[in-house]
């Protein structure tokens, strides 16, 4: 350490012409002092570089975000070609649905992958119904779901939770599970929308088990005749079943 | 639009600012970072140079702008644009004719020569034999196992910071207890490596 606080002091001129010419004296004559002046200078020169290498790395990231700027206000100024673009692929992709035969299972995945990735989530609000809704949109839906039934044990009449869960599940591919839980929606009759019948369809749809189409079938007619929740949907899929 | 801090400092502020070396000077290096970034599109199409190599040779250009207006080499004859432009042109050009081979290790070499300038030519060859034999690998690795303070520390002070600067910038109570505490980092590297 003595030695390093003198070495420090040479390099950071600290002595004078007479104690200098004695510090190079000292390189001269004691060989592990000079060597420890070279690991000092070594040091310094590594620490320096894995600065410049530290501060490469921070501008990359710099730069990174400057890109992901400018991408952005490109699709602002493309944004009307875009919608144009849009409105094309749109327009192709509904005649190449509508030429082609779907079964109930596609429907049902089709649905399931454009509506249901996500959930609503309240801006601003952090309680536990939110913090599984998350989990949910981060496709944590094993975590998701527990959060989901640990609500409904605290409170069992909590349509959200129980619709929540029924969600997960089915994104799980747990069938029975999901409609049970959609049954259980269908309980609460003082509700003006209850999206409970479309979802057990949905459900059925997509399990595609021996007579699920057909009980699917039952349910969004059901649906279109009583002028219930998801009708329009249920019309459109009727059309093509 | 600005990223990490306000670019609307002019050249002349950013260039005062890295002179003082104050902790400010992280933000200016950012902010010149940030105010000719479009280089790197011009070493794409001008040198037909990658994006990874056309950034590289921007962000050297501007390490090596940071270090010279920082020691005070820059003289400020040419605007900091052209400045800037003809160290990145040079860039441009070396990594083109593939000069870069064996860069690091002349640049290691000049830039520990600069430390030394003054001292005799016996004690200079001695230490510069030394100096050559370190293993950089070995002793980067070694750098990057201390405990991150540490590591911040060194490379502060290899960054030219003074410890009054890195005292403020890293929360010690003063530049004495910064520099007991660099010389026991360096002493701790120094006993890692030599262990090793």
């Amino acid at each position: 350490m003595d030695s390093l606080d003198y070495i420090d002091s040479y390099f950071k001129g600290e002595l004078d012409q007479s104690e200098m010419t004695v510090f190079e004296g000292k390189i001269i004559n004691d060989p592990a002092f000079a060597e420890a002046v070279a690991s000092y200078l070594s040091i310094q020169q590594v620490a320096k570089e894995q600065a410049e290498e530290d501060k490469k790395k921070k501008f990359r990231e710099l730069y990174a975000q400057r890109k992901t700027v400018n991408t952005k206000n490109t699709v602002r100024k493309l944004w009307p070609s875009l919608v144009v673009a849009a409105l094309v692929a749109g327009i192709i992709f509904g005649l190449y649905v509508f030429v082609q035969p779907v079964s109930a299972k596609q429907l049902a995945d089709r649905y399931i992958r454009e509506q249901l990735q996500s959930l609503p989530v309240t801006m601003g609000a952090r309680d536990s119904m939110q913090t599984a809704i998350n989990l949910y949109n981060q496709e944590k839906l094993t975590e998701a779901l527990k959060s989901f039934q640990r609500i409904i044990e605290s409170d069992p009449g909590n349509f959200q939770a129980i619709q929540n869960a029924g969600l997960t599940s089915l994104r799980l591919q747990h069938y029975d599970r999901a409609l049970e839980y959609f049954k259980q929606m269908e309980t609460h009759k003082e509700l003006y929308t209850n999206p409970s019948l479309i979802y057990q369809a949905l459900t059925l749809m997509k399990r595609n088990d021996k007579g699920d189409a057909e009980k699917a079938k039952q349910l969004l007619q059901q649906i279109t005749k009583e002028n219930l929740e998801g009708k329009e949907v249920a019309g459109k899929w009727l059309e093509k079943l | 639009m600005a990223i990490g801090g306000s670019n609307n400092n002019s050249d002349q502020e950013i260039i005062e600012q890295l002179k003082q070396q104050g902790i400010d000077k992280i933000k200016s290096e950012e902010q010149l970072f940030n105010r000719y970034v479009y280089f790197i599109r011009e070493g794409m199409s001008k040198h037909a140079l990658s994006e990874d190599d056309a950034f590289d040779a921007y962000s050297d250009t501007i390490l090596s702008a940071i270090e010279k207006i920082s020691n005070g080499t820059f003289e400020g004859r040419s605007s900091l644009k052209t400045y800037l432009y003809q160290i990145f042109h040079n860039k441009c050009v070396d990594l083109l004719r593939k000069k870069t081979t064996n860069k690091q290790s002349v640049h290691r070499t000049e830039s520990i020569t600069d430390k030394f300038m003054h001292m005799s030519d016996a004690a200079k060859s001695i230490v510069q034999q030394l100096v050559e034999k370190s293993d950089w690998d070995l002793l980067r690795q070694k750098l990057n196992e201390l405990e991150d303070k540490c590591r911040k520390l060194l490379l502060m002070w290899a960054d030219n910071y003074a410890d009054k600067e890195i005292s403020v910038a890293l929360v010690y109570k003063s530049a004495d207890v910064v520099k007991t505490s660099r010389l026991r980092c360096l002493d701790k590297l120094r006993q890692l490596y030599k262990t090793t």
